[in-house]
Protein backbone atom coordinates (compact mmCIF):
# COMPACT_ATOMS: atom_id res chain seq x y z
CA UNK A 1 0.00 0.00 0.00
CA UNK A 2 1.58 3.23 -1.28
CA UNK A 3 1.36 6.43 1.12
CA UNK A 4 -1.87 7.82 1.46
CA UNK A 5 -1.51 11.02 -0.84
CA UNK A 6 -3.81 12.89 -3.34
CA UNK A 7 -2.07 11.83 -6.71
CA UNK A 8 -1.51 15.15 -9.19
CA UNK A 9 -3.85 14.50 -12.61
CA UNK A 10 -2.13 13.54 -15.88
CA UNK A 11 -2.84 16.83 -17.32
CA UNK A 12 -2.33 20.37 -16.14
CA UNK A 13 -5.44 22.43 -15.39
CA UNK A 14 -5.10 24.86 -18.16
CA UNK A 15 -4.76 21.51 -21.00
CA UNK A 16 -6.99 19.34 -19.25
CA UNK A 17 -9.59 22.54 -19.58
CA UNK A 18 -8.97 23.05 -22.70
CA UNK A 19 -9.14 19.58 -24.21
CA UNK A 20 -12.56 19.30 -22.72
CA UNK A 21 -13.84 22.34 -23.86
CA UNK A 22 -12.46 21.57 -27.51
CA UNK A 23 -14.22 18.00 -26.69
CA UNK A 24 -17.46 20.31 -26.15
CA UNK A 25 -17.14 22.38 -28.95
CA UNK A 26 -16.41 19.56 -31.48
CA UNK A 27 -20.04 17.87 -30.10
CA UNK A 28 -21.76 21.12 -30.65
CA UNK A 29 -20.34 21.07 -34.10
CA UNK A 30 -20.97 17.83 -35.44
CA UNK A 31 -23.56 16.42 -33.19
CA UNK A 32 -25.09 18.06 -30.05
CA UNK A 33 -23.67 19.32 -26.56
CA UNK A 34 -22.28 16.45 -24.35
CA UNK A 35 -24.92 14.81 -21.85
CA UNK A 36 -24.34 11.56 -20.24
CA UNK A 37 -27.19 10.70 -17.50
CA UNK A 38 -30.64 10.18 -19.78
CA UNK A 39 -28.96 6.30 -21.16
CA UNK A 40 -28.77 5.52 -17.36
CA UNK A 41 -32.77 5.70 -17.51
CA UNK A 42 -32.82 3.99 -21.37
CA UNK A 43 -31.12 0.80 -19.88
CA UNK A 44 -33.82 0.44 -17.36
CA UNK A 45 -36.60 1.61 -19.46
CA UNK A 46 -35.52 -0.89 -22.12
CA UNK A 47 -35.12 -3.39 -19.35
CA UNK A 48 -38.87 -2.76 -18.07
CA UNK A 49 -40.21 -3.02 -21.33
CA UNK A 50 -38.94 -6.62 -21.69
CA UNK A 51 -40.66 -7.72 -17.93
CA UNK A 52 -43.38 -5.14 -17.33
CA UNK A 53 -44.62 -3.92 -21.11
CA UNK A 54 -47.77 -2.95 -19.63
CA UNK A 55 -46.45 -0.68 -17.54
CA UNK A 56 -44.07 0.50 -19.65
CA UNK A 57 -46.15 1.62 -23.16
CA UNK A 58 -48.56 3.29 -20.39
CA UNK A 59 -45.84 5.18 -18.78
CA UNK A 60 -45.77 8.78 -19.26
CA UNK A 61 -42.15 9.19 -20.32
CA UNK A 62 -40.06 5.72 -20.82
CA UNK A 63 -42.96 4.90 -23.43
CA UNK A 64 -41.15 7.16 -25.73
CA UNK A 65 -38.94 6.46 -28.57
CA UNK A 66 -36.16 8.42 -27.35
CA UNK A 67 -36.21 5.87 -24.14
CA UNK A 68 -36.61 2.99 -26.02
CA UNK A 69 -33.56 2.96 -28.35
CA UNK A 70 -30.04 3.05 -28.33
CA UNK A 71 -29.46 6.47 -30.46
CA UNK A 72 -26.31 8.56 -30.32
CA UNK A 73 -26.72 9.25 -26.99
CA UNK A 74 -26.06 5.86 -26.05
CA UNK A 75 -22.53 5.49 -28.09
CA UNK A 76 -21.74 8.41 -26.54
CA UNK A 77 -21.65 6.80 -23.31
CA UNK A 78 -20.22 3.24 -24.38
CA UNK A 79 -17.61 5.98 -26.38
CA UNK A 80 -16.75 7.37 -22.43
CA UNK A 81 -16.06 3.92 -20.91
CA UNK A 82 -13.58 3.07 -23.70
CA UNK A 83 -12.00 5.95 -24.00
CA UNK A 84 -11.40 6.00 -20.34
CA UNK A 85 -10.31 3.08 -20.30
CA UNK A 86 -7.92 2.89 -23.00
CA UNK A 87 -6.28 6.38 -21.57
CA UNK A 88 -5.77 5.00 -17.94
CA UNK A 89 -3.89 1.78 -19.63
CA UNK A 90 -1.66 4.30 -21.58
CA UNK A 91 -1.09 6.72 -19.13
CA UNK A 92 -0.53 3.74 -16.12
CA UNK A 93 -3.15 4.91 -14.44
CA UNK A 94 -5.11 1.57 -14.51
CA UNK A 95 -5.65 0.42 -11.40
CA UNK A 96 -8.00 -1.62 -8.85
CA UNK A 97 -8.90 0.06 -6.39
CA UNK A 98 -11.75 -0.10 -3.59
CA UNK A 99 -11.76 3.20 -1.97
CA UNK A 100 -10.57 6.84 -1.98
CA UNK A 101 -7.49 8.61 -0.60
CA UNK A 102 -9.94 11.23 1.00
CA UNK A 103 -12.32 8.85 2.09
CA UNK A 104 -9.32 6.92 4.04
CA UNK A 105 -8.14 9.99 5.58
CA UNK A 106 -11.90 10.46 7.36
CA UNK A 107 -12.98 6.75 7.70
CA UNK A 108 -10.35 4.48 7.66
CA UNK A 109 -9.74 1.72 5.41
CA UNK A 110 -13.21 -0.18 5.60
CA UNK A 111 -14.09 -1.06 2.15
CA UNK A 112 -17.66 -1.39 3.36
CA UNK A 113 -18.54 1.93 4.57
CA UNK A 114 -17.34 3.10 0.91
CA UNK A 115 -19.26 0.81 -1.41
CA UNK A 116 -22.12 1.38 0.96
CA UNK A 117 -22.16 5.63 0.58
CA UNK A 118 -21.21 4.61 -3.12
CA UNK A 119 -24.40 3.28 -3.31
CA UNK A 120 -26.62 5.52 -1.68
CA UNK A 121 -24.81 8.14 -3.75
CA UNK A 122 -25.54 6.72 -6.94
CA UNK A 123 -29.11 6.70 -5.90
CA UNK A 124 -29.04 10.39 -5.01
CA UNK A 125 -26.82 11.22 -8.33
CA UNK A 126 -29.44 9.95 -10.80
CA UNK A 127 -32.59 10.73 -9.50
CA UNK A 128 -31.15 14.45 -9.30
CA UNK A 129 -29.32 14.29 -13.20
CA UNK A 130 -32.90 13.24 -14.02
CA UNK A 131 -34.91 15.73 -11.89
CA UNK A 132 -33.06 18.95 -13.32
CA UNK A 133 -33.58 17.51 -16.99
CA UNK A 134 -29.33 16.69 -16.94
CA UNK A 135 -26.06 16.39 -14.96
CA UNK A 136 -22.67 17.15 -14.66
CA UNK A 137 -22.48 16.95 -18.28
CA UNK A 138 -25.80 17.89 -20.09
CA UNK A 139 -27.10 20.66 -17.60
CA UNK A 140 -24.05 22.18 -15.72
CA UNK A 141 -20.90 22.21 -19.19
CA UNK A 142 -23.62 21.88 -21.92
CA UNK A 143 -25.54 23.96 -20.21
CA UNK A 144 -23.34 27.18 -19.57
CA UNK A 145 -21.73 26.46 -23.28
CA UNK A 146 -25.51 27.06 -24.38
CA UNK A 147 -25.89 29.74 -22.05
CA UNK A 148 -29.23 28.07 -21.20
CA UNK A 149 -31.80 29.71 -18.48
CA UNK A 150 -31.99 26.01 -16.21
CA UNK A 151 -28.35 26.14 -15.87
CA UNK A 152 -28.09 28.71 -13.48
CA UNK A 153 -30.26 26.94 -10.92
CA UNK A 154 -28.91 23.88 -11.20
CA UNK A 155 -25.46 25.55 -10.64
CA UNK A 156 -26.76 27.38 -7.35
CA UNK A 157 -28.11 23.72 -5.30
CA UNK A 158 -25.47 21.53 -7.33
CA UNK A 159 -22.45 23.09 -6.06
CA UNK A 160 -24.07 24.56 -2.43
CA UNK A 161 -25.11 21.17 -1.57
CA UNK A 162 -22.21 19.19 -3.26
CA UNK A 163 -19.79 21.91 -1.04
CA UNK A 164 -21.72 21.45 2.43
CA UNK A 165 -22.22 17.52 1.83
CA UNK A 166 -17.97 16.86 1.22
CA UNK A 167 -17.54 19.66 4.18
CA UNK A 168 -19.71 16.94 6.48
CA UNK A 169 -18.47 13.76 5.12
CA UNK A 170 -14.80 14.59 4.87
CA UNK A 171 -13.46 17.20 7.32
CA UNK A 172 -10.04 16.18 7.30
CA UNK A 173 -7.68 17.20 4.11
CA UNK A 174 -4.89 14.37 3.12
CA UNK A 175 -1.52 15.72 1.27
CA UNK A 176 -2.30 16.46 -2.02
CA UNK A 177 0.71 16.23 -4.39
CA UNK A 178 1.37 19.66 -6.25
CA UNK B 1 -19.70 8.71 -40.98
CA UNK B 2 -22.79 7.66 -39.44
CA UNK B 3 -24.42 9.45 -36.25
CA UNK B 4 -23.70 6.83 -33.69
CA UNK B 5 -20.05 6.56 -35.40
CA UNK B 6 -19.71 10.46 -34.52
CA UNK B 7 -21.56 10.12 -30.99
CA UNK B 8 -19.10 7.07 -30.02
CA UNK B 9 -15.74 8.98 -31.63
CA UNK B 10 -16.77 12.53 -29.37
CA UNK B 11 -17.75 9.99 -26.37
CA UNK B 12 -14.09 8.35 -26.66
CA UNK B 13 -12.31 11.74 -26.74
CA UNK B 14 -14.39 13.10 -23.52
CA UNK B 15 -13.39 9.60 -21.76
CA UNK B 16 -9.40 10.51 -22.28
CA UNK B 17 -10.51 14.09 -21.53
CA UNK B 18 -12.25 13.17 -18.33
CA UNK B 19 -9.70 10.33 -17.11
CA UNK B 20 -6.65 12.36 -18.22
CA UNK B 21 -7.24 15.61 -17.11
CA UNK B 22 -8.09 14.53 -13.37
CA UNK B 23 -12.44 14.90 -13.20
CA UNK B 24 -12.59 11.51 -13.44
CA UNK B 25 -10.55 11.41 -10.20
CA UNK B 26 -13.06 11.76 -6.85
CA UNK B 27 -9.93 12.96 -4.82
CA UNK B 28 -9.51 16.28 -7.21
CA UNK B 29 -13.39 16.19 -7.06
CA UNK B 30 -13.67 16.39 -2.83
CA UNK B 31 -10.67 18.51 -3.03
CA UNK B 32 -12.70 21.07 -5.15
CA UNK B 33 -15.54 20.94 -3.04
CA UNK B 34 -13.72 21.43 0.16
CA UNK B 35 -11.92 24.07 -1.13
CA UNK B 36 -8.35 22.66 -0.53
CA UNK B 37 -6.86 21.02 -4.26
CA UNK B 38 -8.06 24.10 -6.77
CA UNK B 39 -7.57 21.67 -10.05
CA UNK B 40 -10.70 20.56 -10.48
CA UNK B 41 -12.30 23.52 -10.11
CA UNK B 42 -9.58 25.54 -12.92
CA UNK B 43 -9.84 22.64 -15.00
CA UNK B 44 -13.99 22.86 -14.75
CA UNK B 45 -13.86 26.80 -15.43
CA UNK B 46 -11.44 26.70 -18.50
CA UNK B 47 -13.70 23.38 -20.00
CA UNK B 48 -16.91 25.81 -19.78
CA UNK B 49 -15.45 28.84 -20.85
CA UNK B 50 -14.23 27.34 -24.40
CA UNK B 51 -17.22 25.61 -24.44
CA UNK B 52 -19.00 28.88 -23.74
CA UNK B 53 -16.65 30.55 -26.62
CA UNK B 54 -16.51 28.08 -29.01
CA UNK B 55 -20.42 27.15 -29.21
CA UNK B 56 -20.73 31.37 -29.30
CA UNK B 57 -18.62 31.19 -32.88
CA UNK B 58 -20.53 28.64 -33.99
CA UNK B 59 -23.80 30.05 -33.62
CA UNK B 60 -22.52 33.14 -35.25
CA UNK B 61 -21.14 30.67 -38.09
CA UNK B 62 -24.78 28.96 -37.89
CA UNK B 63 -23.21 25.47 -37.49
CA UNK B 64 -24.34 24.85 -33.69
CA UNK B 65 -26.26 22.13 -32.56
CA UNK B 66 -28.62 23.07 -29.41
CA UNK B 67 -30.12 20.97 -26.82
CA UNK B 68 -31.54 23.30 -24.14
CA UNK B 69 -33.12 22.02 -21.73
CA UNK B 70 -36.56 23.12 -20.08
CA UNK B 71 -35.98 25.95 -17.22
CA UNK B 72 -38.11 23.97 -14.72
CA UNK B 73 -37.00 26.21 -11.84
CA UNK B 74 -38.42 23.65 -8.91
CA UNK B 75 -37.16 20.21 -10.82
CA UNK B 76 -33.90 21.98 -11.51
CA UNK B 77 -33.16 23.26 -8.06
CA UNK B 78 -34.34 19.90 -6.57
CA UNK B 79 -32.12 17.97 -8.51
CA UNK B 80 -29.34 20.27 -8.39
CA UNK B 81 -29.56 19.49 -4.64
CA UNK B 82 -30.50 15.51 -4.67
CA UNK B 83 -27.30 15.36 -7.34
CA UNK B 84 -25.54 17.86 -4.86
CA UNK B 85 -25.68 16.08 -2.43
CA UNK B 86 -24.27 12.11 -3.98
CA UNK B 87 -21.64 14.55 -5.77
CA UNK B 88 -20.19 15.93 -2.52
CA UNK B 89 -20.60 12.27 -0.49
CA UNK B 90 -19.09 9.68 -3.71
CA UNK B 91 -16.92 12.38 -5.78
CA UNK B 92 -18.58 10.48 -8.87
CA UNK B 93 -21.06 12.34 -11.32
CA UNK B 94 -22.90 9.58 -14.45
CA UNK B 95 -20.11 10.53 -16.62
CA UNK B 96 -16.72 10.75 -14.61
CA UNK B 97 -18.33 7.18 -13.02
CA UNK B 98 -18.47 5.46 -15.42
CA UNK B 99 -14.58 6.59 -16.42
CA UNK B 100 -13.68 5.64 -13.16
CA UNK B 101 -15.12 2.45 -13.12
CA UNK B 102 -13.22 1.49 -16.78
CA UNK B 103 -10.50 2.69 -15.24
CA UNK B 104 -10.52 0.07 -12.20
CA UNK B 105 -12.37 1.58 -9.35
CA UNK B 106 -14.80 -0.50 -7.69
CA UNK B 107 -16.11 2.09 -5.76
CA UNK B 108 -17.29 3.57 -8.67
CA UNK B 109 -19.06 0.58 -10.08
CA UNK B 110 -20.74 0.22 -6.79
CA UNK B 111 -21.80 3.85 -7.11
CA UNK B 112 -22.85 3.25 -11.06
CA UNK B 113 -25.45 -0.01 -9.91
CA UNK B 114 -26.55 2.57 -7.63
CA UNK B 115 -26.90 5.41 -10.38
CA UNK B 116 -28.74 2.51 -12.72
CA UNK B 117 -30.87 1.82 -9.12
CA UNK B 118 -31.64 5.71 -9.06
CA UNK B 119 -33.17 5.29 -12.80
CA UNK B 120 -35.82 3.02 -11.84
CA UNK B 121 -36.57 4.75 -9.01
CA UNK B 122 -36.58 7.72 -11.31
CA UNK B 123 -38.99 6.06 -13.74
CA UNK B 124 -41.27 4.59 -11.08
CA UNK B 125 -41.98 8.29 -9.14
CA UNK B 126 -41.78 9.93 -12.41
CA UNK B 127 -46.10 9.64 -13.24
CA UNK B 128 -47.00 10.99 -9.39
CA UNK B 129 -44.20 13.21 -8.18
CA UNK B 130 -41.65 13.93 -10.81
CA UNK B 131 -44.56 15.79 -13.45
CA UNK B 132 -46.32 17.61 -11.11
CA UNK B 133 -43.04 18.98 -9.76
CA UNK B 134 -41.59 19.15 -13.36
CA UNK B 135 -44.82 21.45 -13.89
CA UNK B 136 -44.24 23.94 -11.34
CA UNK B 137 -42.34 27.21 -12.38
CA UNK B 138 -41.33 25.64 -16.07
CA UNK B 139 -40.47 28.69 -18.44
CA UNK B 140 -39.51 25.96 -21.40
CA UNK B 141 -36.53 25.79 -23.62
CA UNK B 142 -34.96 29.19 -22.64
CA UNK B 143 -31.58 30.67 -23.08
CA UNK B 144 -30.18 33.85 -21.16
CA UNK B 145 -29.80 36.34 -24.19
CA UNK B 146 -33.79 35.62 -25.27
CA UNK B 147 -34.99 35.86 -21.30
CA UNK B 148 -32.85 38.83 -20.58
CA UNK B 149 -32.76 40.80 -23.99
CA UNK B 150 -28.65 41.09 -23.63
CA UNK B 151 -26.76 39.60 -26.96
CA UNK B 152 -25.27 36.12 -26.56
CA UNK B 153 -21.95 38.19 -26.89
CA UNK B 154 -22.34 40.63 -24.32
CA UNK B 155 -22.97 37.05 -21.96
CA UNK B 156 -20.41 35.43 -23.15
CA UNK B 157 -17.91 38.15 -22.81
CA UNK B 158 -19.20 39.02 -18.82
CA UNK B 159 -18.95 35.08 -17.85
CA UNK B 160 -15.60 35.06 -19.71
CA UNK B 161 -14.20 37.72 -16.94
CA UNK B 162 -16.25 35.91 -14.02
CA UNK B 163 -14.14 32.49 -15.26
CA UNK B 164 -10.93 34.69 -15.19
CA UNK B 165 -11.55 36.03 -11.93
CA UNK B 166 -11.73 32.35 -10.46
CA UNK B 167 -8.51 31.20 -12.09
CA UNK B 168 -6.87 34.62 -10.60
CA UNK B 169 -8.52 34.15 -7.29
CA UNK B 170 -7.79 30.12 -7.11
CA UNK B 171 -4.29 30.80 -8.49
CA UNK B 172 -3.13 33.14 -6.20
CA UNK B 173 -4.37 31.67 -3.24
CA UNK B 174 -3.05 28.01 -3.73
CA UNK B 175 -0.15 29.09 -6.06
CA UNK B 176 -0.69 26.85 -8.47
CA UNK B 177 -0.10 27.93 -11.73
CA UNK B 178 1.91 25.79 -14.32
CA UNK B 179 4.97 26.76 -14.65
CA UNK B 180 6.55 23.42 -12.65
CA UNK B 181 4.38 21.11 -14.64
Amino acid sequence: MEALKVQKAPLPWWAAGLVLGLVQVLAVSLSGPLGVSTQYVVVDAKIMNEIAPEYTQAHPLISSDKYQKFDKGWWLDVGLVVGALLAALVAGRFKIRTTTVWWQINHGSSVAGRFLAGFLGGILILVGARFAHGCTSGQFASGWAQLSLAAVPFTITLFAFGMITAWLVYPKTPDIEK
Amino acid sequence: MSENMISFIIGALFGVALLLGGLADPDKIIGTLRLKDFHAMRTIAVFVLIGMLGTWILEMEGVAHFSVKPAAIVAVLLGGALLGVGFGLTGYCPGTGLACAAAGRLDALITVIGMFVGALVFILIYPSIVQPIDAIANHGKKMLPEITGISRTVWVLALSGVGFFVLLVTGLKKKSLPQSE
